[in-house]
């Protein structure tokens, strides 16, 4: 195993303060704190090459979890082993094993081109010369990337500068990549190449890749194993196709009308959004294409757009089903 | 090493990115030293020798003074630490194969490699051509312990700063340190006024502190003065040196546990 941790689990300590002048200055005579669980009891084994996706809503503990996998914060309680290290030692041969990139975080210098950040990696991780040539050409030809790299990095777009991310945290070669919201932000198109580009790295570079990201598109087209996190615990472990085909129950239809229009939606529909010129609701996977077929015969439609349940709805099903068990 | 020497280029390659900064900060070289002369000469118009010091000397003293302070960069340091564990970007430092401490040294040492380059050559360049008077010791001991002193000094500031700033892992709010620390050093180094000048007494006191010889005694060395306090000062430097580095291997490994990275 590449990675292992046992009863892993982190609490903060949070300031708490009353609102107003009077909880102000109350607070600096007495001094309130509560405890907040990030992650609770977690367990988790990873093994060499896997492409695992990490789900879960806003605060759930999932960057939590990579920063203690990282060593940038400490565990309050549990096991932890990654690459037989343990992270919070940040030792010098453990941190040259791995890269983390995170989505709104940089490394580059912004003032420079990426070139000179990849100048100054290349002498922290001490890469030979002809290991740097040939991971650099790797690198910029697979992103496209060539006429970008004495560009001044501020003047790069969100895109663009991403890319120089990933192969800032590629070029020494690391056993484990950990990606916190890589796409975030990003268009579709970039999306799509950076999509491809750490699909190209896991499968002929054999990059263990723990990728978190509120996209769908990310998790179900590169990782074959995910974990879903909630409040801070484990509610999912599995085959990514498996848990969309059992909890990707619906699909999200958007009518758009040419005129105004009283729907009556059918049954097993569940409305979100209804005015005269619209409607969005959500329906049942199984009968989704029969009640489109009947909606369009029956209603004058300017437009009509279908979508996939969003990752925030299959959340919430896997956590619900596992309350009605308890 | 290659890896610091990386650090110390990247930073001096920042420091030189824009043009207009670059002019401005040379042309503000000039300026300095013109105040300086008009200032001093106005003051030295009456009296030939104030304290000991003639119009050559205390121009000479400020300009290496004012040198030595401007490349006195650790400021930086406790500034961006701080800043980046309240922010939650000091991880950044944390994920690379690289000794904190080690990084922002040069780090500051790339900063400042800009002064050495752009600042000393001009400042040479308009005394010469402004036929300013200049003192400067003959002695080439001199001038090489003068350089070691330099040395350990900025050493020592980057240090004091580095403890400042990780500070911020516990108390996450320390400008009040860094009010405090700035007006001592302000005082202490003999920027504003030689210490020369104050209270004797005093001055026996501040010997025992690392700021006296970070740019008063380096400066008065080089005008040809106080050569006898040139061993205590090296002894005393190194340390206080030595002190602060290792407090801050323990501080920083004993403090960096109780980050969060909240912010990321």
């Amino acid at each position: 195993m590449i990675i292992q941790t046992t009863n892993l689990t982190k609490t903060y300590r949070l300031f708490e303060k009353e609102a107003g002048l009077q909880g102000s200055i109350k607070s600096l005579f007495h001094r309130k704190y509560t405890y907040k669980t990030a992650l609770s009891d977690f367990n988790l084994s990873v093994s060499e090459g896997e492409f695992i996706g990490l789900i879960g809503p806003n605060g759930a503990g999932k960057t939590t979890l990579v920063k203690m996998l990282t060593g940038i914060i400490a565990p309050t309680s549990g096991d932890l082993s990654v690459l037989g290290y343990y992270p919070n030692k940040l030792e010098n041969t453990f941190k040259k094993q791995y890269a983390v990139v995170m989505g709104q975080k940089s490394q580059l210098f912004f003032e420079l081109s990426a070139g000179d950040t990849f100048l100054l990696f290349k002498e922290l991780y001490g890469i030979s010369n002809e290991e740097y040539k040939k991971n650099l050409d790797y690198f910029i030809h697979l992103f496209g990337v060539e006429t970008l790299l004495n560009v001044q990095v501020r003047t790069l777009s969100l895109g663009e500068r991403m890319k120089m991310e990933l192969i800032v945290a590629l070029l020494h070669n690391p056993k484990v990549l950990f990606l916190d919201e890589p796409t975030i932000g990003l268009d579709a198109i970039a999306q799509r190449q950076i999509r491809s580009f750490l699909k190209e790295v896991n499968e002929t570079r054999g990059t263990t890749i723990l990728l978190t990201s509120h996209y769908m598109e990310d998790i179900k087209s590169l990782c074959k194993r995910c974990i879903v996190v909630n409040r801070g615990m484990k509610i999912y472990d599995g085959s990514t196709e498996a848990m969309f085909d059992r909890y990707q129950t619906h699909k999200k239809i958007t009518l758009s009308f040419t005129e105004e229009t009283a729907i009556e939606l059918p049954q097993n529909c569940v409305p979100v959004e209804q005015n005269p010129l619209k409607s969005i609701f959500m329906v049942p996977l199984d009968i989704s294409q029969e009640i489109i077929y009947k909606l369009m015969k029956e209603y004058s439609l300017s437009d009509i757009s279908i979508e996939e349940d969003e990752i925030g709805s299959v959340v919430e099903r896997i956590y619900n089903e596992g309350q009605v068990k308890r | 090493m290659r890896k610091y020497l990386e650090v110390i280029k990247i930073l001096f390659k920042t420091q030189i990115t824009y043009r207009f900064d670059v002019a401005m900060t040379v042309l503000f070289t000039f300026t300095r030293i013109l105040f300086a002369y008009v200032l001093w000469g106005a003051i030295f118009d009456q009296r030939e020798v104030i304290n000991g010091f003639t119009f050559p000397m205390m121009l000479s003293y400020y300009i290496f003074s004012s040198f030595l302070s401007q490349i006195e960069m650790s400021d930086g340091v406790s500034g961006e630490i701080a800043g980046r564990i309240q922010a939650g970007t000091f991880s950044k430092y944390m994920i690379i194969p690289l000794n904190t401490q080690g990084y922002f040294i040069a780090q500051t040492f790339g900063a400042m490699a800009f002064y050495f380059i752009f600042i000393l050559p001009v400042t040479i360049l308009w005394m010469a051509v402004l036929q300013l008077g200049f003192t400067i010791t003959g002695s080439f001991s001199v001038i090489l312990v003068t350089i070691l002193m330099v040395l350990l000094g900025l050493l020592f500031m980057i240090q004091l700063n580095y403890f400042l700033g990780i500070l911020a892992f516990k108390f996450q709010e320390i400008s009040i340190f860094l009010m405090i620390k700035g007006n001592l050093v302000a005082f202490i180094t003999g920027t504003l006024v030689p210490l020369h000048f104050l209270p004797q007494d005093l001055v026996s006191v501040l010997r025992f502190f690392p700021f006296y010889y970070v740019t008063y005694l380096p400066s008065m060395l080089l005008i040809g003065k106080n050569e006898e306090e040139a061993f205590t000062g090296l002894v005393v430097l190194s340390v206080w040196l030595a002190v602060f580095t290792l407090l801050n291997h323990f501080a920083y490994n004993k403090l960096r546990v109780i980050y969060d990275g909240v912010g990321i």
